[in-house]
């Protein structure tokens, strides 16, 4: 009963019923099911199914955005039962494209789609200086910094963000992960942190990082 | 569930705005037509219907075998024959409606050799071939017809047509069009549309194949292949009467004056159908092309030859008669940039055009000597793209968007926004071959190029492509009729 109560909301994820899914989370809670369970077993599984499914060309990626939309609004009614029960969400992401730099799809769209996986992201915007994320490294103490470039030029600003974090020694055991056109593997071996090539990557990457950590 | 993609009736769309004749020239060229109609005539080396274009009212020239005909005559004949002509597949899904500037793009042939897809060797190709091309052609969504596209040269000429044949209808569910090759043949196939078609009539009523009989350059109907014309013509069979006039060699060295010629030719075969059968389902068929005057090489991938083929539509329409024209072959002797390129321009002007039956669109190497399976795939690739050409921008306050505009706002972004979700499927054409992955995924996958990527395609739509079968019961009905029918036939490299 209960497992068909999940699978419904999985597929109301799937086909990105926002209000279909509040319904049916409500109706879970107002049955007893433990919020633990409504997030991995319903909501989680429905947005894996999605994932399979964008990975095949079956989904496009606006379809996953709003299957990712539908995810959020079914977690608003579970949050506070989750931190009660200590059931943490996947991990805090901070977010932010690098001075000089005014791109911000890219960050907009992994974002949505961290999201959808069950992180909480924290999007700070376009053209933030390295004091300006270094500051709020420390105020929100995320789990994964991710910043975005998307010219040659301000490229070389993560670096500074970087340097900046080990300066004030908070760069240890914060991971971090980059992304945009000009980006590589091989820069950001260099900077020491991780690469992703895509929106899709980019949530794999941070499950690996949250993982790790 | 909203992200399965249905399997709804495939849109049809409309070309007809590339037109490079202004209607001035489209009458010259006809009334030029008629001038040589009557003055000229066409060498008719097929007594039977050198008798019949004399009873209809031609001049005969006994010796030369030259009837001339009264630009009346013509003018009746082109009214006898159908201004539309439905084509089917064995699944109604593929039927084509030619008429107006309705556009469907298809293969051709017919290619005696074939770029093995596993080895890359150019061998011979073989009645296991026939069946492999209609298999990818069954599988790649924006070819709409299959054209049989290469000869089983392992086959005595007796055994060719019935065998051909049927190995495509087997592998294939769209409408298969191919040349013949005997009289027998042309009965033999009568016959066997009938048996899989259920009766006469029911073939009649959903004709799923038909025949190509070609017209000779400089404006001559030859003896075998008028004798074929006149088979398929009692037997009730639709047909294409294609001729091939090369500008510089075998007609004019200008565009209008091939046009003329081209013109007389196809005109002479619907003239002939329609006396052997007033109207019967001709269309006004050709294939003109031109001539590197710096060497003597026949083209089959010229600009030249797509603006003839594009002109050719306008002029078909003067008529209002549906037409069969020719885009996509090219020099190429493998798959590589002039063996797309070339194709891709030709087809994009014909289907710009509005003609109605684009044959030779897909899989043609070496001026339709070769065929290379993974160039089906690329070609796929291309019609797709003229097909969405066709399709056009859609204007409506939907898509104008104003709500959405506002929704999103500045800054904003319209990935997440429900109308992109709404016109997404429809909007755009999504390629099935194009790269467009990131570098590192590229790298990651082998770093393959397009032909490769094709080839790949190719070898899967082969393991796992399965086409309509024919009803087990008329399979062994056919074989039993039809005891030259090979084992092999209808089976690819594999079975």
């Amino acid at each position: 009963m209960k497992e068909a109560l999940y699978e419904s909301i999985a597929e109301a994820v799937l086909d990105g019923a926002a209000s279909q899914v509040v319904s049916l989370v409500n109706q879970a809670v107002s049955e007893g099911c433990p919020a633990g369970e409504i997030l991995n077993n319903a909501l989680i599984a429905g947005m894996n199914e999605v994932g399979v499914l964008f990975k095949d060309g079956e989904m496009f990626v606006p379809e996953v955005l709003v299957s990712a939309k539908s995810l959020q609004a079914g977690l608003e009614i579970i949050r506070p039962a989750l931190g009660a029960a200590g059931v943490k969400s996947a991990g805090k992401v901070l977010a932010a494209t690098v001075e000089g730099d005014l791109h911000d799809i890219g960050i907009k769209l992994v974002g949505m789609m961290l999201e959808g996986a069950g992180f909480e992201v924290v999007n700070i915007g376009v053209d933030k200086s390295a004091r300006e994320i270094v500051d709020k490294v420390k105020e929100l103490k995320p789990d994964v910094l991710g910043m975005s470039a998307m010219l040659t030029t301000t490229m070389a600003n993560m670096k500074e963000v970087i340097d900046l974090l080990k300066e004030e020694s908070l760069y240890d055991g914060l991971p971090i992960m980059i992304g945009g056109a000009p980006t590589s593997p091989m820069y950001a071996e260099k900077l020491g942190c991780r690469y992703s090539a895509d929106a899709s990557e980019a949530v794999i990457i941070a499950k690996q990082l949250t993982d790790m950590a | 569930m909203a992200h399965k993609r249905s399997q709804k009736i495939r849109p049809v769309y409309n070309g007809g705005f590339y037109t490079p004749l202004t209607d001035d020239g489209v009458a010259q060229i006809h009334n030029t037509s008629m001038d040589v109609f009557e003055r000229v005539g066409i060498k008719i080396a097929y007594k039977p219907v050198l008798e019949l274009w004399r009873k209809a009212g031609a001049e005969i020239d006994e010796e030369k075998m030259i009837a001339r005909i009264d630009r009346n005559i013509v003018a009746k004949c082109v009214e006898t024959a159908p201004k539309e002509i439905t084509l089917c597949g064995r699944d109604s899904r593929h039927d084509l409606v030619l008429s107006g500037t309705r556009t469907y793009m298809g293969t051709g042939g017919t290619a005696l050799n074939i770029l093995d897809l596993y080895t890359g060797e150019r061998r011979p190709t073989t009645i296991r071939d026939v069946a492999a091309a209609a298999r990818v052609v069954d599988a790649c969504d924006d070819i709409e017809f299959f054209v049989i596209t290469c000869f089983p040269c392992e086959l005595q000429k007796p055994v060719v047509d019935v065998n051909r044949f049927y190995a495509a209808i087997n592998n294939t569910s769209k409408h298969v069009m191919g040349g013949v090759y005997t009289v027998d043949g042309v009965r033999k196939l009568a016959r066997m549309a009938e048996l899989i078609a259920g009766s006469k009539d029911a073939f009649k009523a959903r004709p799923f194949m038909s025949m190509i009989t070609c017209i000779m350059s400089p404006l001559l109907l030859d003896r075998d292949y008028t004798a074929l014309m006149e088979t398929a013509c009692l037997m009730g069979i639709p047909l294409a009467t294609p001729c091939a006039p090369m500008a510089g060699s075998t007609s004019p060295g200008t565009l209008a004056g091939t046009l003329v010629q081209m013109n007389v030719e196809a005109l002479a075969g619907i003239v002939t159908t329609q006396l052997l059968n007033p109207g019967h389902p001709t269309l006004y068929s050709v294939v003109p092309t031109t001539t590197d005057l710096r060497t003597g090489a026949f083209c089959f991938g010229s600009v030249e030859m797509g603006m003839m083929n594009a002109a050719a539509a306008q002029i078909a329409r003067y008529y209002n008669l549906p037409i069969y024209n020719t885009a996509g072959p090219s020099e190429a002797k493998i798959p590589d940039s002039q063996s797309a390129y070339e194709p891709a321009i030709n087809v994009l002007l014909s289907a710009m055009a509005g003609a109605n039956y684009i044959h030779d669109a897909a899989g043609l190497l070496e001026s339709g000597l070769s065929i290379a399976l993974q160039t089906y795939v690329i070609d796929n690739d291309i019609a797709g793209m003229a097909r969405r050409v066709l399709a056009g921008i859609t204007v409506d306050p939907d898509r104008l968007a104003a709500e959405c505009i506002e929704r999103v706002g500045p800054g904003g972004n319209y990935l997440g926004d429900d109308h992109t979700t709404a016109h997404m499927r429809d909007e755009f054409f999504y390629p099935t071959l194009a790269d467009r992955k990131p570098r590192m995924v590229w790298e990651s996958e082998g770093k393959l190029s397009t032909e490769e990527r094709a080839r790949h395609i190719a070898m899967k739509y082969l393991e796992d492509h399965k086409p309509m079968p024919i009803d087990a019961v008329i399979d062994s009905q056919i074989r039993k009729e039809f005891p030259e029918m090979l084992a092999e036939t209808g089976k690819i490299y594999n079975e």
